[in-house]
């Protein structure tokens, strides 16, 4: 049959296509990351149950390093461009924010994998044995006693991070968007895995992928918007259109804001924030932990790419509303933040303050405010996975003991812990000597060079507001009694603890010595083209 | 085909115009329609209207690839499990017309109305404004299908591939949460496995219950069936059945209609008239007089 | 003037004609295939069929179509009554648009108007009929909704999840056709076919099209939406008089239009067969003469649907899904991925057939080697709880079982007789015994 095949029908001679030039040096990260997610499903399919879940961690940590080592290698290559590259036909532009941002976001991975992978804290991991029983029934009791896990988390979660990875480097608005719901759809999906609490952790998948529809729904009219009025998805050609005036600013400032609503969703900015708290208080530790960092480093890369290389020429007209809503920001997440008493949506509502902050720093279009605001990315991914790693190890017998009330003299019976969490919320509060405050310090001093000094000074009551909440929690921890029945704080394996460490670590290494971080996020601007 | 292509891009043709100007207002009924419907399936209905016209413009506008697809697609696969899911839910449930929230529908209204007269506005004011493109480029040769595939692969190659994570993505997540391994030890049993269970005496009888007796004599289901000494089975009754009220008044209805049943030929004794139980088997009847 | 410019030509009166011709061709064929199906399987069956109307029974379907509209109809009155009614116009009426791009013939005169036998032909013909086969099972889908009542829900419901499921296999097939003649337009498909027909060339394609037609038109043995012994009549149990009539209608009509797209797509369309081909130069591929062919063709195909019902047992509904979804969507991608793999080295000019066919036998072996590799399934471990089993596999019953008291009407003796030569051990003769017993 083959043959038959083979020499039948003479193929005309077409016209044949040249597929795009790829630069696969440049965007190999991505491609290993992709790869090895589809090879996760694969191992899914084909591995027995007992050997899957060594193979995973295995092979995503493996991933992660490998990625890790083919960006060094393209960044220690003499002939890499400075400016960066555009390629496959323009939709990927690999520059040096972009790079900074993939490095971000392979290292915060790299800590919630730990997390995520470990199985010392809760026995089996913090994932369901199996998502398709119903909560509440007799087989669902059984599980919770069992060891198994949905292993399938390890390659949804290299799917989010590629997503992530294409989302900080997409040069155009489809792309964009398509690697919007790559990261997002696996993001809903974990949220709903939870091992303890299933009906709340079910509850924020649903809102979430509710929500999260909405939004990716807003960017799309958005970018349809946008097209009609550039009669193109790129962002140079968005930005060399704007920067004629013939055409209606209607189709330029509905798109913009629409497109601008789906990201700030994104990002859990100000008020439209509404999903965070339930979504982070429901989903397994780990992955709030992987939402927290990765998702708004790779919410804002994009927001920073979409304002500095699309919308720089018509800045004037946005900047004000953008104004707004990091005030809303920043006073929702420091108001709101005060009246919680569950830590995780506490550390929810300084999400959206910090997510206020970093708004500030991504609307100073200056080279300052571009790399103040990714370091203060690279700054809070880091304290947060920790924040969240110390909070999957206070447990009772029901799980995860995220009342505060269960939190009161925490260092009498913990004292490390009690210590560890005190300087991750003195860095999330941006005291000095933690990298809470450098991020800040530059944040706030590019705001000013660009002329926004009512901004930087709302921004610094909202940070003094936000840190009355921070200090609650310190002082129920050294200054109460702890009660009888209090939860008990486990001591974690080897991943929860190198997690914990690397968050720690960095988040004390970039508060005492941030020059080179610093350098190398200035170290150059957005590819345009 | 090119030439008359050509030519209608230029300018809107009477015949474009008119199926404008009858489609767009069945799309905007359909899309009324679907908010208004009470009845859920009713909703969805008028969604696929709506999803049908805007296939129809789209072919009527030059792209005739886009329109199938939108038919087969939106219309044909994604509403039909849209369907299939109302159908399972049920086909009495409605929309609750009890606000949950005080003056949801009030605002709901008025900011849905503000915020689609906005749009509107500023789309049909910047009409004039933006270049216009059309899609001869797209249609060059006649060959719509061959430069859209064109596109995919040389322009738009990235995106198109990374979908795939977003499909491989959807399946793995549709398998997380759907798929559950029913073989496991207490799950459910296969057929060979409850066969075995029933011979070992874990279920009331090894075999299923009788079927009920629907015999010459009778076309009813509710007619028991009788075993080999001749008696009548209980168990071959659906208790459904045996409740129902026709059953109960069969005689009746017998008598009134004048159908009652003549002496039957193969009882041994005349029977007698029995109006106590069932609907009246002569075969059971001869049994039990004997 | 190619095929496009020549419909274009077309005055209005003979695209009325067309589309007239077009109307016809449905319930005809539908009334031809009942007489038709009913006296195929009685061949098979060995029985003679319908023979009271008209000569050998040939009116039968005439006395049917006039018989089905005016018989009562009944509403059930739990049924939606608006859907109750739209149901059975939307299940029709998409089958009888697939019509419009099938290509009946070649370039014909009409009146002495140059045309081709086709009503339009679209760059996207063949999209045209899966699209028309999408809608139609809304048709199924929601008569079985609107009935209210349980049989016809879920024949409702199994027939969108059966249609979905193939129309995926469906399509894949199609892929492979339009890898190999560049387009969509069913006129250029059956152009393509002129060096050979897809049916020898894309055998896999080919079988899986015959396939997942018979079940995207709801046939034997995969018609689960409407099987009797399971559903009563499935989606049209609550329908009578012409509402059921079109349903029946929209069937028959499916699975001509199944049929004419498979000639249209594997079997050469209206082109001739291969030794009349040959026949005057090709001569009876010109004028009216195809349409002869294609009907033929499209008649084999049909016959092929009576076939199988009067052949084949009704699928399990899991069995079926399983065969869709395991079998046809996979086989159809790896295919797709071979023939698209076989077309890239053959774009490539520096690669011969030869090395093509090396290359391709290296990877077979190599395949056959990690088939081989592959572990044969572990017998499951003995369970003690295990229930012995039969030679033929069917369970033993266990021994203390009690038995039920046989009837009182025979007497001992007569029990005792009937009961001994089942004693009789099975190497021994039995011939003789019975002879002792009625001494």
């Amino acid at each position: 049959m083959l043959a038959t095949v083979l020499t039948a029908q003479p193929v005309p001679p077409a016209d044949k296509l040249s597929a795009p030039a790829i630069d696969y040096g440049a965007i190999m990260p991505v491609l290993i990351v992709l790869g090895a997610a589809c090879v996760g499903v694969l191992v899914e399919a084909f591995l027995p149950k007992h050997q899957r879940w060594p193979v995973q961690v295995v092979l995503s940590l493996a991933t992660l390093a490998g990625a890790g080592i083919a960006m060094a290698v393209y960044l220690g290559d003499e002939s890499t461009p400075k400016n960066g590259v555009i390629t496959l036909a323009g939709t990927l532009a690999v520059d040096r924010p972009a790079l900074f941002l993939w490095g971000t976001l392979l290292v915060l991975t790299l800590g919630a994998l730990l997390l995520i992978a470990d199985r010392s804290v809760e026995p089996g991991g913090a994932f369901v044995a199996e998502a398709a029983i119903r909560p509440g029934t007799i087989q669902d009791r059984a599980q919770v006693a069992g060891t198994g896990m949905q292993t399938e988390v390890f390659p949804l979660t290299l799917f989010a991070l590629g997503g992530m990875m294409v989302f900080t480097s997409a040069n155009d608005l489809l792309t964009m968007f398509i690697a919007l719901e790559v990261l997002s759809l696996p993001l809903y999906l974990m949220c709903g895995l939870a091992r303890r609490r299933r009906l709340l952790s079910q509850e924020a998948a649903v809102k979430y992928f509710l929500l999260g529809a909405f939004a990716s729904a807003f960017f799309l009219y958005g970018l349809a918007l946008l097209y009609g009025y550039a009669g193109s998805v790129k962002l140079a050609d968005i930005s060399n259109a704007a920067a004629g005036t013939d055409r209606s600013d209607a189709l330029l400032f509905g798109g913009l804001g629409l497109l601008v609503v789906g990201l700030l969703f994104k990002a859990s900015v100000g008020p439209f924030h509404t999903w965070t708290p339930d979504v982070y208080q429901g989903a397994p530790t780990p992955i709030t932990a992987f939402m927290a960092a990765c998702t708004k480093v790779a919410a804002f890369g994009g927001m920073l790419r979409v304002l500095q290389v699309g919308f720089e020429s018509t800045s004037w007209e946005w900047r004000g509303v953008l104004w707004g809503v990091a005030i809303v920001s920043m006073v929702i997440g420091a108001v709101l933040g005060l009246t919680q008493t569950d830590v995780k949506r506490m550390i929810a509502y300084s999400s959206i303050a910090h997510a206020g902050f970093l708004l500030i720093g991504s609307i100073a279009l200056t080279d300052q405010g571009l790399s103040g605001t990714l370091f203060y990315l690279l700054t809070y991914g880091f304290t947060t996975l920790a924040a969240f790693g110390v909070i999957s190890l206070v447990r009772n017998a029901d799980g995860e003991a995220t009342h505060l009330s269960q939190w009161a003299g925490l260092a009498k019976r913990s004292p490390v812990t009690a210590a560890v969490f005190t300087f991750i919320l003195l860095a999330l509060a941006g005291i000095p000597l933690t990298s809470g405050f450098v991020g800040k310090f530059v944040i706030f001093s590019a705001a000013l060079q660009d002329g926004m000094a009512p901004l930087v000074v709302i921004a610094l009551i909202a940070s003094a507001v936000a840190a009355f909440f921070y200090l609650r929690v310190i002082v129920l921890m050294y200054f109460s009694e702890p009660a009888a029945d209090g939860p008990s704080v486990t001591v974690p394996g080897a991943f929860t603890t190198a997690s914990i460490t690397l968050g720690v670590i960095a988040t004390l290494v970039l508060g005492v010595l941030p020059a080179f971080a610093l350098d190398w996020a200035g170290s150059g601007t957005f590819a345009f083209q | 085909m090119s030439a008359v292509l050509a030519a209608a891009a230029a300018e809107v043709s009477t015949g474009e115009a008119i199926a404008f100007w009858v489609l767009g207002p069945v799309a905007l009924a359909g899309a009324l329609g679907m908010i208004f419907a009470r009845n859920a399936v009713h909703s969805a209905l008028w969604l696929v209207l709506t999803m049908l016209s805007l296939g129809v413009m789209y072919m009527v506008q030059q792209a005739p690839f886009l329109g199938f697809v939108q038919i087969i697609v939106y219309t044909g696969a994604v509403m039909m499990l849209f369907l299939f899911v109302l159908m399972l839910v049920g086909r009495d449930s409605s929309d609750s017309v009890v606000e949950v929230l005080r003056g949801q529908r009030l605002w709901a209204t008025v900011l849905g109305i503000g915020i689609a007269g906005l749009i509107v506005g500023a789309v049909s004011r910047s009409l004039t404004d933006v270049p216009v493109e059309n899609l001869q480029q797209q249609n060059a040769g006649g060959a719509n299908v061959n430069n859209l595939g064109k596109s995919i692969f040389t322009e738009y190659l990235f995106p198109f591939e990374l979908t795939s994570a977003l499909l491989i993505t959807a399946a793995m997540g549709a398998m997380v949460l759907g798929y559950l391994n029913r073989h496991e030890k207490g799950m459910k049993r296969t057929q060979k496995e409850l066969v075995e269970a029933r011979f070992r005496g874990e279920y009331e009888r090894p075999s299923p219950l009788p079927g009920p007796g629907v015999f010459a004599t009778a076309n009813s289901v509710a007619t028991p069936a009788l075993l080999p000494d001749g008696s009548v089975a209980p168990e071959s009754l659906s208790r459904l059945i045996d409740s129902t009220a026709s059953e109960t008044f069969s005689d009746e209805i017998k008598s009134v209609a004048g159908t009652e049943p003549g002496p039957d030929a193969h009882a041994l004794t005349p029977s007698t008239k029995d109006t106590s139980t069932t609907d009246t088997k002569n075969t059971e009847d001869t049994e039990e007089t004997r | 003037m190619t095929r496009a410019e020549l419909l274009a030509d077309d005055p209005l009166w003979l695209i009325l004609i067309k589309a007239v011709v077009l109307l016809l061709i449905g319930p005809l064929m539908t009334m031809f295939m009942v007489i038709f199906e009913r006296k195929v399987v009685a061949w098979m069956q060995h029985r003679p069929g319908p023979n009271r109307v008209g000569p050998w029974g040939l009116l039968q379907s005439i006395a049917d179509a006039i018989k089905l509209p005016f018989k009562e109809q009944i509403i059930p009155t739990t049924a939606d009554r608006k859907v109750y009614f739209l149901a059975p116009i939307v299940s029709v009426i998409p089958s009888f648009l697939a019509f419009s791009v099938i290509p009946f013939g070649p370039q014909v005169s009409i009146f002495g108007e140059q045309t081709v036998l086709q009503l339009v032909d679209l760059p996207v013909g063949a999209l045209v009929i899966l699209a028309c086969s999408s809608l139609g099972v809304y048709g199924i889908v929601l008569a079985g909704w609107a009935s209210g009542s349980a049989y016809p829900l879920l024949g409702g419901l199994r027939s969108a999840a059966q249609v979905i499921s193939y129309e995926i296999a469906m399509g894949l097939s199609i892929v492979g056709v339009i890898l190999y003649s560049h387009s969509l337009s069913t006129g250029d498909i059956v152009d393509a076919q002129r060096d050979g027909w897809y049916f020898y060339l894309l055998i896999p394609s080919f079988v899986i099209y015959l396939i997942s037609m018979v079940g995207e038109t709801n046939r034997a043995p995969f018609d689960l939406p409407e099987a009797e012994s399971e559903l009563v009549g499935g989606f049209h149990t609550e329908y009578s008089s012409m509402k059921f009539a079109m349903f029946f209608l929209a069937e028959y009509t499916n699975m001509v239009i199944v049929s004419m797209f498979a000639t249209t797509l594997f079997l050469g369309g209206y082109m001739a067969p291969w030794p009349i081909s040959l026949i005057g130069d090709n001569y009876l591929n010109t004028g009216w003469w195809p349409v002869l062919w294609f009907m033929g063709k499209t008649m084999l195909l049909l016959f092929v649907f009576v076939w199988l019902r009067g052949t084949l047992p009704r699928m399990r509904y899991d069995q079926f899904m399983r065969l869709g979804w395991k079998v046809l969507v996979p086989v159809s991608l790896v295919w797709i991925v071979v023939i698209a793999g076989i077309r890239a080295f053959r774009n490539e000019p520096n690669i011969s057939t030869s090395q093509i066919l090396v290359f391709g036998g290296v990877a077979l072996l190599v395949l056959i080697a990690v088939a081989m590799l592959i572990p044969d399934k572990r017998a499951r471990a003995e369970d003690e709880y295990l229930v012995p089993v039969t030679g033929g596999g069917h369970p033993v019953p266990p021994l203390d079982l009690e038995v039920p008291k046989p009837p009182k009407r025979r007497s001992l003796s007569e029990a005792k007789v009937a009961r001994k030569p089942a004693a009789v051990p099975a190497g021994q003769s039995t011939s003789d015994t019975p002879d002792k017993e009625s001494e």
